[in-house]
């Protein structure tokens, strides 16, 4: 995964003129644009795991921009999505929100409008990609566990004391504590409380 | 055939209402004539029996016993029909035995009486009882009847009329009668009780008397009629449906101007959207800490440029939409001259695309009918779209060939290059406003050609040739030699 310097923004518009001047527009709020005229040599050749955003004109020739969103979508592409287009219709409007658009533009664009979506979508990908991270990060570490050590984490997150923990799978007390120390160095915890918010969901994710 | 016979059932069914109708009304009115005229009849028949009466009454008063008084000798030039007068002396005998018979019975009824009918002659003879004489007339029953005040024609007129008594029947007017048709009749006695005669009236109205005239001309009526109904039914049912392709054709044409709204909304639309941003770009540059002047500058460049391409659509938009009169201005212009101006003008596109054209004409100059500059126009564009269709093609495989040909009326220009050709389905449009192959075209090139070519009486077609490559063929009138 390689880590971004800053978020990087793809417009896609097959007129030159358009693109080079929303280009110019979107890189005044400090933001990099990558430009691409051909829809398919975009999809084929961007940078998926990049920080960012994609803005793409509805119509283009050889492909529309909507096929575009929903290959996007259907290829798991995180990066929100800012449709344009020069004559909206509501039909398009719902298909491409239905599609998984994050915002939906006409054309002439309202600079304010389009930087703060712009601006709203960068920082939304960068949380997602946190998130995803956390996420992966915690999964990792889980998996790290030991049938016992996943069982007594189990029981933590239930509520119970190492006494209690102890009778209900047949250990000693003193043992229970053994994997207890366990479990918060391979979580990577500190507290009770951060060991519970992080893996509570996980715990009942495997029964 | 269905339809016509539905006419057909309803032109008999008008015509047999109408023609039974007529005839019907026409046997209603010879009925009403005849009964009129056989109750005439009636009457003046009955007016001259009563007459004999009268004359027997007076005879029987003023008893002219002398067979040579003037009374009696008078009596036959006053009422022609009485044609002898008999005496029965005082104290005598009828010399005939049916005469004194009939002076016993009409001595009983008191009123004179028929002695004697004979039909074959058409003679009776009445006789009235009295004292001390006695006397009788014989009346000729032809010479009874007032012709003159008769309300028939005699001989002309179709009615029987007979007098009837007991059983013996004199015809007075013969009439005419027949089999078929219709019959009317008349029977009434005459009003004197001494000779009770049945004046029977027969009236035989034939076939032939209803008024087929009147029948036939009705029958034309109604088929006139009813083929005008036709006629109109079809006028409106053919004017419904022309106004039914009428608006057909204008929501084509307002579905082409629709297309062409949209396309233009596009056109217009692309550069208007790059001039704002442009701008709104520049602004945002210029209130930056320090100011981005550079780059500002360069946002302006480009807004002004899209400007300038948004007018140019404005502009190709205003030609095409002008139909300047070409005809009117054509004159005979040498085609040859035509094509080396165009390709002088795109020698440097020519040389860029590293392509020598090759013209293949005849070696006399061939004229044709056409506006010198839209001729020019017309090739340079074919041409300069041939260029850059040779532009997708490597340039080994690239060539580009104009031919002339003369036919009988007209002349043709054939431009054939090898470039990648026309889709299929993109054929039928590429003379449409607004269609275009290219990516940035504006789609006004090939259809503002076709619309002069057309403005010139001629014809631009577009094809694909066998091999590759598309080939485009302009038609135009040729110019009579000089």
């Amino acid at each position: 995964m390689s880590a971004p310097l800053s978020p990087v923004v793809h417009l896609i518009d097959d007129d030159d003129a358009v693109r080079a001047s929303l280009a110019m527009l979107i890189r005044t709020v400090g933001l990099r644009v990558e430009s691409w005229s051909d829809p398919r040599e975009f999809m084929s050749r961007f940078d998926r795991d990049g920080i960012g955003a994609i803005v793409l004109d509805v119509r283009m020739p050889g492909i529309s921009g909507l096929s575009v969103l929903e290959n996007l979508i259907g290829q798991g592409v995180d990066q929100p999505v800012i449709m344009l287009t020069g004559h909206g219709t509501i039909e398009m409007c719902r298909r491409a929100f239905k599609s998984g658009a994050a915002e939906f533009f006409e054309k002439p664009v309202d600079d304010q409008q389009l930087l703060d979506a712009l601006q709203k979508a960068v920082s939304r990908h960068v949380r997602t990609r946190e998130r995803t991270r956390a996420d992966r990060d915690a999964r990792e570490r889980y998996a790290q566990l030991s049938e016992r050590e996943r069982e007594v984490v189990s029981l933590i997150v239930a509520g119970l004391t190492n006494k209690e923990i102890g009778r209900a799978l047949g250990l000693s007390p003193r043992t229970v504590e053994t994997h207890r120390a366990n479990v918060f160095t391979k979580l990577g915890a500190e507290t009770l409380a951060q060991l519970i918010r992080r893996y509570a969901s996980l715990v009942e994710e495997t029964p | 055939m269905r339809r016509n016979a539905v006419w057909l059932i309803a032109w008999l069914a008008v015509s047999g209402v109408g023609g039974i109708w007529i005839a019907r009304s026409e046997l209603a009115r010879l009925q009403d004539l005849f009964e009129t005229e056989s109750r005439i009849a009636h009457r003046l028949l009955s007016q001259r029996v009563s007459q004999h009466d009268a004359v027997l009454a007076m005879l029987a008063l003023f008893q002219p016993s002398d067979d040579a008084s003037p009374s009696l000798r008078r009596l036959p030039a006053v009422y022609p029909q009485i044609i002898d007068v008999q005496r029965r002396a005082r104290n005598d005998r009828w010399p005939d035995q049916t005469l004194q018979w009939a002076e016993t019975v009409s001595r009983e009824r008191r009123h004179a009486v028929i002695a004697r009918f004979d039909a074959e002659s058409a003679r009776y003879t009445l006789l009235r009882a009295a004292d001390p004489e006695s006397y009788a007339i014989q009346i000729d029953m032809q010479a009874m009847v007032p012709w003159n005040e008769w309300p028939m024609a005699r001989d002309a007129s179709g009615v029987n009329v007979t007098l009837e008594l007991e059983g013996r029947h004199l015809v007075l007017q013969a009439g005419r009668l027949g089999d078929g048709g219709w019959r009317y009749v008349f029977r009434k006695r005459l009003a004197a009780e001494s000779q009770p005669f049945d004046m029977v009236a027969m009236r035989h109205v034939t076939w032939g008397e209803l008024p087929w005239m009147a029948i036939s001309l009705w029958l034309a009526v109604a088929a006139l009629v009813l083929l005008a109904v036709r006629a109109l039914r079809r006028q409106r049912v053919a004017r419904q449906r022309a106004e039914e392709l009428l608006r057909l054709g204008q929501v084509g044409r307002l579905n082409a101007l629709g297309e062409m709204a949209a396309g233009m909304a596009h056109e217009l639309n692309q550069p208007l959207t790059a001039v704002l941003a442009s701008t709104q770009a520049a602004r945002r540059l210029l209130v930056e800490e320090p100011p981005d002047i550079a780059t500002a500058r360069e946002a302006i460049e480009q807004a002004a440029e899209q400007a300038r391409r948004a007018s140019d659509v404005v502009g190709s938009l205003r030609r095409a939409a002008e139909r300047p009169d070409l005809a009117a201005r054509a004159q005979a212009v040498t085609l040859q001259q035509a094509v080396q101006n165009a390709l002088y003008l795109l020698e440097p596109e020519c040389r860029r695309v590293n392509v020598s054209p090759s013209v293949d004409s005849p070696n006399r100059p061939v004229k044709v009918l056409a506006e010198p500059v839209a001729l020019e126009q017309i090739i340079h564009n074919l041409i300069n779209n041939a260029l850059q269709a040779l532009e997708q093609v490597p340039e080994k495989e690239r060539s580009l060939t104009l031919s002339m040909t003369e036919a009988a009326d007209a002349v043709m220009l054939t431009v054939r290059d090898s470039g990648p050709g026309i889709p299929p389905d993109a054929l039928p449009r590429v003379f449409e406003p607004f269609f275009s192959l290219r990516r940035g075209g504006l789609g006004l090139g090939l259809s503002l050609c076709e619309s002069l070519a057309t403005a010139m009486g001629g014809t631009l077609s577009a094809a694909n040739q066998p091999a590759r490559g598309a080939m485009f063929t302009l038609k135009l009138p040729r110019a009579a030699p000089a």
